[in-house]
């Protein structure tokens, strides 16, 4: 497994058998790619229990239950299915993906990236009222910046917006 | 060891308890198999079983639900205590230390699909089906069990229609873990709850018990 970061992101490129601490480092990544002969299985982790919490958030109780309770293995399809990856492509074609996935993500406006991001990270340990109440005060200052401006324009003048992070 | 009551059998195979609801042809629940399903895991318990599988007798369903007739005669007096012991009966499966594998034969809904839905893992029959069906009949049911295994887009779909959910669908959607032939069912139940039988109890019983409670709610909100 390979994580690469593009534009404050960390992607997930499983090409092959990703299990206990690869496992856990999968989880902790904002995107999951697999290639078709990718292997999931959580053997192995080092805290089965920290695991199982991290996977149920992730993932909902069904798909949690089923990846852990008999130590299954997953094979690509069924990591898709149950939302462990969110993309298959042939093993041969994982470094285009990434690249293509690393292009897209440095396309969008930084500002609003990051925010996303960590608002989603900072979910995992938030009551939903206090999920939404930093969600608002994300809004609040993105709706003030050039960028916010810069794309608004830009779908007005059917143009693509260039972002500057401010 | 083995038990009985009008609607329920339960043995144990190995170190994997069996309980079927018997009262085909549609398995409805009632006292009977309620109370059964609880004393049934009360001796599973005491007799150290590792694992359980729940299915329901006949090939039309696991669980249909209410009986609707007992349903109709609820009244706002006894309609608490309808509640409770339903709630007794649920609750027993979530909190039993032990996994449990439900083996859907055929319809689960309403009050059926709750039951599957508290059990910890689902495998079905081609036969299975499912249905959030309160709303069809103006009432609530799974509301709080589908909102925690699937995630919103998926549970507002399934519980605003109370739409039928065929095998493959629910495999997909994760509220099935496999899907095979009718004949094969209860060797592929069989075969999960040996494979949770076989790893350490107590670690199983801790991650069923971490996997119940990761999505409450945090009292302290984290540091921003």
């Amino acid at each position: 497994m390979e994580i690469v970061e593009a534009a404050g992101i960390n992607v997930a490129l499983v090409a092959g058998r990703c299990a206990g601490a690869d496992f856990a480092r999968l989880l902790e990544a904002d995107l999951r790619i697999a290639g078709d002969g990718a292997t999931f299985s959580a053997g192995g982790v080092a805290d089965p229990v920290a695991c199982a919490v991290r996977l149920t958030r992730l993932l909902g109780e069904a798909a949690a239950k089923e990846l852990l309770l008999a130590d299954r293995t997953a094979d690509a399809a069924n990591a898709l299915r149950l939302g462990l990856v969110t993309r298959v492509v042939p093993g041969s074609a994982l470094g285009e993906t990434a690249r293509d996935v690393a292009e897209r993500l440095r396309a969008l406006p930084p500002l609003a990236l990051s925010a996303v991001r960590d608002a989603v990270r900072a979910a995992r340990a938030l009551t939903p009222g206090d999920a939404l109440a930093l969600e608002h005060e994300h809004f609040r200052r993105l709706i003030a910046t050039q960028d916010h401006k810069a794309a608004v324009a830009a779908f007005f003048a059917r143009r693509e917006p260039a972002f500057t992070g401010q | 060891m083995t038990g009985s009551n009008a609607h329920t059998r339960w043995w144990a195979d190995g170190a994997v308890g069996v309980i079927v609801l018997d009262n085909p042809p549609m398995n409805v629940l009632s006292d009977d198999n309620r109370r059964g399903i609880r004393e049934a895991l009360a001796e599973f318990r005491g007799a150290g079983t590792r694992a359980v599988v729940l299915t329901g007798a006949g090939d039309r369903a696991f669980c249909g639900g209410a009986d609707l007739k007992e349903e109709e005669e609820l009244t706002t007096e006894t309609v608490g205590k309808f509640l409770q012991r339903g709630d007794e009966t649920f609750r027993a499966l979530r909190e039993y230390e032990r996994p449990i594998v439900a083996a859907v034969n055929g319809w689960a809904m309403g009050g059926g699909l709750v039951l599957a839905l508290w059990c910890d893992v689902r495998v079905g029959s081609t036969r299975a089906k499912l249905g959030a069906v309160g709303v069809k009949v103006g009432l609530m049911a799974s509301n709080v069990q589908l909102s925690r295994l699937l995630f919103e887009g998926r549970a507002r779909d399934l519980l605003l229609t109370g739409r039928t959910v065929e095998a493959d669908e629910a495999h997909r959607l994760g509220l099935l873990s496999s899907v095979v032939a009718p004949e094969r069912l209860m060797d592929e139940a069989m075969a999960w709850a040996r494979d949770i039988a076989i790893r350490p109890p107590d670690l199983v019983a801790a991650l069923k018990q971490a996997l119940n409670t990761a999505l409450d709610p945090i009292a302290e909100p984290a540091p921003r």
